[in-house]
């Protein structure tokens, strides 16, 4: 019932580096870390929990002195509860444990994480959440992430490694691409959605991507979703009359997803060949996998849904606890089947939190 | 180690420290993160009669050391308690005590009635002062009728303690507690969370879907020892009534300020959601603070404090 698996750690900053306006990876490191999957996340506290919480620690004052009421005594909010992070990769070196994550400066908390300097103390909890479920080995899985969606998109890439996948990364405009941009990849037409090696951190795991931007200062000119569509009607999975295509496969995979406990392992990682954004057609359907602002990830299951496409969407909501106690973070499934009716209602709160982060898109209502 | 167990009416709890109803999920929802063998009891969720799927999102928001909630009282219903918590509460390594929230007279008889013949609930505490929901009757705020709630909800739960959770939203809070005690309470806790308000100023709107929620964490915490110190020496000490504190505690210099103020138990709640493992530090801090303090039986300190005008205590002169 419950498995010793996720805990409180401490851990040590081995890098905090700026990858583009507002956004910044930390890397965190500790001596060990529950296993993990792409999908999952940490709660962060946004203070050191040793020195705030300790109010025997008094704040040096000399007589004569004004209080500093612009500065650490007064002034300076500190977050009180935690943050939910994705994961966006981890390492497991013979030190230990290095773990990715990738934020945007948006409040309280994530200022305080950008000013944190290499051997400052992180308190964090977890691993929390369930994951993305791994397509079949000869399926393709196509990631869309919007902004602050993407990190959980480099995770997945990370475990992909070896199938076949596509990524689709769409922002503002070109300096809120929390990426690598390869430095020959100079920007494709602003109507292109040809998938090519263009993202590094994708590259290296053999997955082309197409960036969009919403201004078109870099890549496809739009959204990524529009993007997203127009490649799809590309490989031949237009829209349909009655979504009865591929039906079959979509139950099967969703079951798969509900039943599944297990992770495939990595496997070899491939060398991103030229004709990698060529997709050879495959009996199994492509799978969507998604993160990002709520109406960009509505837009994707939409198209995922009137096309027949199995989606896994990683939903964000605001949480306080992350462990299923205090129902703050629900969101509207469709009634499960085997829930136990309620009065009038064909629906039902999950919790994004436990039930969650990751749903399949044909059972959330929002 | 000191003798850290308290007597909360009638209830040996091995130690003060409870969680705070909302807080900490059916049972076993903390078990990864904290020793729920170290806890002086464990506090449900608020059960209604009904299951409640609660408010809409956004329910909370985070506010200058606190935060505001506006859950709803979203659980799962009495049948689903019976069928689905009570096998978990039975291995609990703690206490239990049931929280209850109702609309209606007989919304909170028929729930806490079901309580009496469960084995592994030690005690009920009764939710009269939700502030986030809108339907049925408010009991929390109306001295009549929380008087007369508590005497027929003692009525069916002869055998366990009750407690009655008061809401600080009210005038005076002596009143309402001086009802309670006189409808039959066992013991108080107090205080619920204070109705309050946030506003998106980008969007110019509510940042809660349902516009108001309860402000709770160390925000609250000095006027939570003010009320706690008032109930204790205006009611619950002269009736022999044990109080639990909350509100806002984190450490265990909150809980030693709470007990001096009159409080018996105190319980966690927000710091939860931080540091789940913040009871089992609080009852360690307690322990060495009661070797530096010369104390040997916390339940010694319970509304020691002495304040100017009060009979000393004891004369340092002979
Ligand atoms: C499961 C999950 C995974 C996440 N992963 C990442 C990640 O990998 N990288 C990343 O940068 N962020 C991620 N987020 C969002 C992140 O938690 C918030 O940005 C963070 O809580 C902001 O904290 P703050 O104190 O800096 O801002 P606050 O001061 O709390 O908020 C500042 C502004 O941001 C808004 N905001 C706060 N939380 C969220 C949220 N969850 N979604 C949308 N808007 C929000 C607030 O309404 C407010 O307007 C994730 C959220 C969840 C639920
Ligand atoms: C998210 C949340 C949910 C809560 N739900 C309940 C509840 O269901 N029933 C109840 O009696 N009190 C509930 N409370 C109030 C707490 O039990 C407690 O009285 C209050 O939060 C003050 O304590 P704190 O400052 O330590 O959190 C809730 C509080 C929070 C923050
Ligand atoms: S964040 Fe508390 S229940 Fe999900």
């Amino acid at each position: 019932m419950h498995s010793a698996l996720r805990e409180q750690f401490v851990c040590t900053v081995l890098g905090n580096v700026p990858l583009c306006r507002e956004h910044y990876r930390l890397v965190l490191g500790l001596r060990e870390f529950p296993a993990t999957d792409p999908g999952q996340f940490i709660q962060i506290a946004g203070r050191d929990l040793d020195i705030d919480y300790n109010p025997e620690r008094e704040i040096d004052w000399e007589p004569g002195r004004a209080p500093d009421v612009r500065g650490k005594e007064l002034m300076t909010p500190l977050a009180m509860l935690r943050r939910p992070f994705s994961l966006a990769g981890r390492r497991d070196t013979p030190d230990g444990v290095e773990l990715d994550i990738i934020h945007r400066v948006v409040g309280v908390a994530t200022e305080w994480m950008s000013r944190l300097n290499v051997g400052d103390a992180v308190h964090i909890l977890g691993p929390l959440g369930n994951r993305f479920h791994l397509p079949a080995p000869e399926g393709l899985a196509i990631l869309v992430g919007g902004g602050v969606g993407i990190p959980p998109m480099l995770y997945l890439a990370e475990r992909l490694a070896g199938q076949e996948g596509v990524a689709f990364c769409g922002a503002l405009t070109r300096d809120l691409l929390p990426l690598t941009i390869l430095a020959g990849g100079r920007s494709p037409g602003i109507d292109s959605f040809e998938p090519v090696a263009n993202i590094g951190e994708f590259a290296k795991h053999g997955i082309a991507s197409v960036i969009t931007t919403d201004d078109g200062s870099y890549g496809f000119r739009g959204f990524v979703t529009q993007a997203l569509e127009r490649y799809l009607d590309g490989l031949g999975l237009r829209v349909q009359d009655s979504g009865k295509r591929g039906e079959g496969d979509l139950k099967s995979q969703i079951s798969d997803f509900k039943a599944s406990q297990t992770t495939s392992a990595a496997s070899s990682p491939s060398v991103l060949s030229p004709q990698s954004s060529v997709l050879r057609p495959s009996s199994v359907l492509p799978t969507l996998y998604t993160c990002g602002p709520e109406p960009m990830m509505k837009r994707v299951a939409d198209i995922a849904s009137a096309r027949g496409l199995p989606c896994q969407i990683a939903v964000e909501r605001a949480m306080a606890c992350g462990m299923g106690t205090c129902q703050s973070c629900c969101i509207r499934v469709r009634k499960p089947v085997d829930s136990v009716p309620l009065k009038g209602r064909d629906w039902a709160y999950r919790l994004a939190c436990t039930d969650g982060p990751v749903f399949m898109g044909s059972d959330l209502l929002w | 180690m000191p003798d850290l167990s308290v007597n909360l009416a009638g209830l040996r709890l091995a130690n003060p420290t409870l969680t705070c109803s909302g807080t900490c999920g059916y049972a076993f929802e903390y078990a990864d993160f904290m020793d729920l063998s170290r806890l002086g009891a464990f506090v449900t969720k608020s059960i209604t009669r009904e299951e409640r799927a609660g408010n809409e999102p956004a329910r909370i928001v985070e506010t200058r050391a606190g935060m505001l909630n506006a859950i709803g009282l979203a659980n799962v219903g009495l049948e689903r308690f019976l069928n689905e918590k009570v096998p978990l509460l039975r291995q609990m390594p703690c206490p239990v005590i049931v929280n209850v929230a109702g609309h209606s007279f007989d919304d909170y008889v028929e729930t806490c009635g079901a309580m009496e013949g469960l084995d592994c609930v030690a005690g009920v505490e009764l939710n009269v002062s939700c502030p986030n929901v809108k339907d049925g009757l408010t009991f929390g705020t109306h001295p009549g009728r929380l008087k007369e709630l508590t005497a027929q909800v003692k009525k069916v739960l002869p055998s366990k303690p009750l407690i009655v959770k008061l809401s600080p939203n009210v005038e005076d809070v002596t009143v309402t507690a001086r009802a309670t005690v006189e409808g039959g309470a066992d013991a108080l806790s107090l205080v619920n969370t204070f109705t309050a308000m946030a506003i998106d100023i980008h969007k110019r709107r509510p940042r809660l879907a349902n516009v108001t929620g309860g402000l709770s964490g160390p925000a609250i915490k000095p006027i939570a020892i003010h009320m706690v110190s008032r109930v204790y020496r205006a009611v619950a000490k002269s009736a022999g009534v044990p109080i639990v504190g909350m509100g806002g505690v984190q450490v265990w210099q909150d809980a030693v300020e709470f007990m001096l103020a009159g409080a018996t138990a105190v319980a966690v709640g927000t710091a939860l959601f931080v540091d789940p493992a913040s009871p089992n530090k609080i009852c360690d801090g307690l322990a060495a603070y009661m070797k530096k303090q010369g104390v040997e039986k916390l339940s010694d300190l319970v509304g020691s404090l002495e304040l100017p005008g009060d009979q000393p205590k004891t004369s340092p002169y002979p």
